[in-house]
């Protein structure tokens, strides 16, 4: 929950909502073909519900948002480069719409996918 | 594209003067002109940048990634189109920088697994590698925006298309996509509201374009080194210009000038080649700047020229050969010293962006320095080749630069050393690290203590904004001047003093006891001394400190400790 204060009270935002924004710039990121479940138990759930955050995660210490992200990304292209592209978009696109500064941006790169074979 | 393609090729005859088989060679020229026409364009795609911190993005990403596939395809001797592809592909792949270079070398790979190993492109089998060119790069994200390079390639194909209605020839076929891509390029702000808003088209797409037009301008014996464009004035580098010098080239004019009637750009740089090197122009709201080489003989001409086109409104003349005399003398003043690491010590490799930063670097027991900053990531093999060949298998690196430490993370995963990455992400929380190095010191601990030290000093930045923006409920006008505190935009100023006083106030400057100042290249020392006397009579009770950075882009980095 990332919290701000103002004169006439103070605004919380769930990690929910930010994740759901990252979410949503990392769909959009070039490289990056899908989002994936961190563990076994995430991917099951995921069987169950649709989660538009999952592949996300948001930790918060009270003062710093850390992003987690993990991604599949398209075989084929240079993972270093669709990795960090990823983490400045999220990074950017958070800071954009939170109007904080995250913390660190780590990206977990958990499969490939094989479109085409040269 | 809405205009019928026979009336367009029919009304514009074909202005193609060198033809050639399009087989390995043919495709290794073409792209050697796409690279080296993106290349003098690069400072007017890099002026394209949304974010308004001045760093090389998109041009130069992707000047990169077609020069690693030009470095790929340099020793192969293959005469077959589609082998030669392969290997252009791989290269970019290689060489793959920021987000266009990665889609750029994805429209590569389809373009190469189209003509698989077919020996001569014809024109039937050029607009399928385009089309297959345009599904791959498609393909590799989940939902595709479009007012991007994505979009530039899809229409290029789809003109390709409809110029096989009307031509065979893949050089008319090329004539036809051209325009049809700046077209395109035109129209992304309509297509992707962020660049509306910011006032430019999309950088990645007009990258393209350039290197489509680079191969048209090629095949119609047209000039690839001098620019058909004029840059934001605020884009224009000067300074870069002074490595390049010719022989012969001796003098210097730099002309601001209000023309008459609206400058003629393609005559204007007809004109001037006639006269000189290293022509640049800038524009700003009605106001052009050219910058000129020229020989003795040829000393007054620009002067004239300009003259004759309007209003001078200013002209700056320097003889250069006097001015190289100078700054090689300046740097050999003051060399960087390294400190030499022992075997079993910790060496620590520091990324600067410049001399004045990397000399007090060097000063606190830095091994090894690696130019690099806002502007210019280094590789992750020039981090590796700074301290594979130290005596010591225990090394630490700060990056200094949040855009670095994945590199510095990458170089971490490729050496056998013991290597810690200290994810500084400014020069003054870099220098925090530095004074608890301890170089015989226990690894672990060490590292750790230079971790702690990053949260304890607040860093500070002063720039020039490349472009209107408004971010984080700072609005900024292109060319004030902005303060970042601990990198996020914190105030917008018409002067650097203002800017520096404005950050010293958001970072809680009297809470503090220490200020120190690196001044950048685009300040003098004269300068720097008249801001810092107002900071002292703001701040009387902080210590204040004041060494020249030299670093590009920044007037100013600031720490307070």
């Amino acid at each position: 929950m990332s919290e701000d204060t103002t004169p006439i009270g103070s605004i919380h935002v769930s990690p929910r909502a930010i994740a759901t924004i990252a979410y949503h710039a990392a769909r959009q990121s070039y490289g990056v073909v899908g989002l994936a479940p961190k563990n076994f138990m995430d991917g099951l759930a995921q069987v169950v519900v649709k989660d538009p955050t999952h592949g996300i995660e948001i930790t918060y210490d009270g003062e710093e948002v850390n992003i987690d992200l993990y991604i599949v990304i398209e075989y084929g292209t240079r993972i270093k480069s669709v990795a960090t592209s990823v983490a400045n978009t999220v990074r950017f696109q958070v800071e954009k719409a939170l109007g904080m500064p995250v913390n660190e941006v780590n990206v977990h790169v958990q499969n490939l996918r094989i479109s085409d074979i040269d | 594209m809405e205009s019928d393609p026979k009336k367009t090729l029919l009304n514009t005859p074909s202005r193609i003067v060198h033809r050639f088989p399009l087989d390995g060679t043919g495709l290794k020229r073409l792209t050697e002109a796409g690279l080296a026409w993106l290349r003098t364009n690069q400072q007017v795609v890099n002026a394209l940048n949304v974010f308004p911190v001045p760093d090389g993005d998109t041009g130069t990403n992707m000047v990169l990634t077609m020069q690693a596939a030009i470095d790929e395809i340099s020793r192969v001797k293959e005469n077959n189109a589609g082998k030669m592809a392969h290997a252009i592909a791989h290269g970019a792949l290689m060489g793959a920088r920021g987000n266009s270079g990665v889609i750029l070398s994805q429209l590569w790979r389809g373009f190469a697994r189209e003509l698989d190993s077919l020996e001569l492109v014809d024109g039937e089998s050029l607009v399928r590698a385009f089309r297959t060119a345009r599904d791959t790069a498609y393909k590799g994200v989940v939902r595709p925006v479009e007012g991007t390079i994505l979009t530039v390639a899809k229409d290029i194909a789809a003109a390709a298309e409809e110029a096989l209605k009307v031509t065979q020839d893949p050089f008319e076929i090329l004539e036809f996509i051209v325009p049809a891509g700046e077209l395109s390029v035109q129209k992304t702000p309509e297509l992707l509201p962020v660049l509306k808003e910011a006032g430019v088209v999309d950088s990645g797409g007009k990258g393209l374009f350039f290197i489509f037009e680079g191969m048209l301008r090629y095949v119609q014996g047209l000039s690839l080194e001098v620019s058909t464009v004029a840059v934001p004035l605020s884009a224009m580098k000067l300074e870069e210009t002074m490595e390049s010098i010719e022989p012969g080239q001796d003098f210097e004019w730099v002309i601001d000038f209000r023309p008459h009637t609206p400058l003629q750009i393609d005559t204007f740089y007809s004109d001037l080649e006639e006269m000189g090197t290293s022509i640049q122009l800038g524009e700003g709201e009605g106001i052009y700047r050219l910058h000129i080489h020229v020989p003795e003989n040829k000393r007054d001409l620009p002067l004239h020229y300009t003259f004759s086109l309007g209003t001078v409104t200013k002209a700056t003349f320097e003889n250069l050969i006097d001015q190289m005399d100078q700054s090689a003398g300046k740097s050999h003043n003051h060399p960087v010293v390294l400190t030499p690491v022992k075997n079993g010590e910790i060496a620590v490799v520091a990324v600067s962006p410049g001399d004045g930063i990397g000399r007090v670097f060097a000063s606190l027991g830095a091994a090894a320095i690696v130019q690099g900053g806002q502007s210019m990531n280094p590789s992750t093999q020039e981090l590796l080749q700074a301290f594979e060949n130290l005596p010591t298998d225990k090394v630490i690196i700060l990056p200094n630069n949040k855009n670095i430490i994945p590199t510095a993370e990458a170089a971490a995963e490729l050496t056998a050393k013991h290597l810690a990455v200290i994810p500084s992400k400014t020069i003054p929380q870099g220098l925090a690290a530095m004074m608890r190095l301890i170089p015989d010191g226990d690894f672990v601990s060490v590292v750790d203590e230079m971790k702690s030290s990053l949260d304890e000093i607040q860093s500070g930045e002063i720039t020039t904004a490349t472009r209107s923006v408004e971010i984080d409920n700072v609005e900024v006008k292109e060319g004030q001047i902005i303060a970042l505190h601990n990198g996020k935009l914190v105030y917008a100023s018409e002067s650097i003093e203002d800017a520096c006083l404005g950050l010293l106030e958001k970072a809680g400057t009297e809470d503090y006891e220490l200020i120190t100042l690196f001044y950048g290249d685009t300040i003098n020392q004269r300068e720097a001394n008249r801001i810092a006397d107002i900071i002292r009579t703001k701040y009387p009770d902080q210590e204040l400190e004041i060494q020249e950075g030299s670093q590009p882009h920044y007037h100013f980095i600031i720490s307070i400790e």
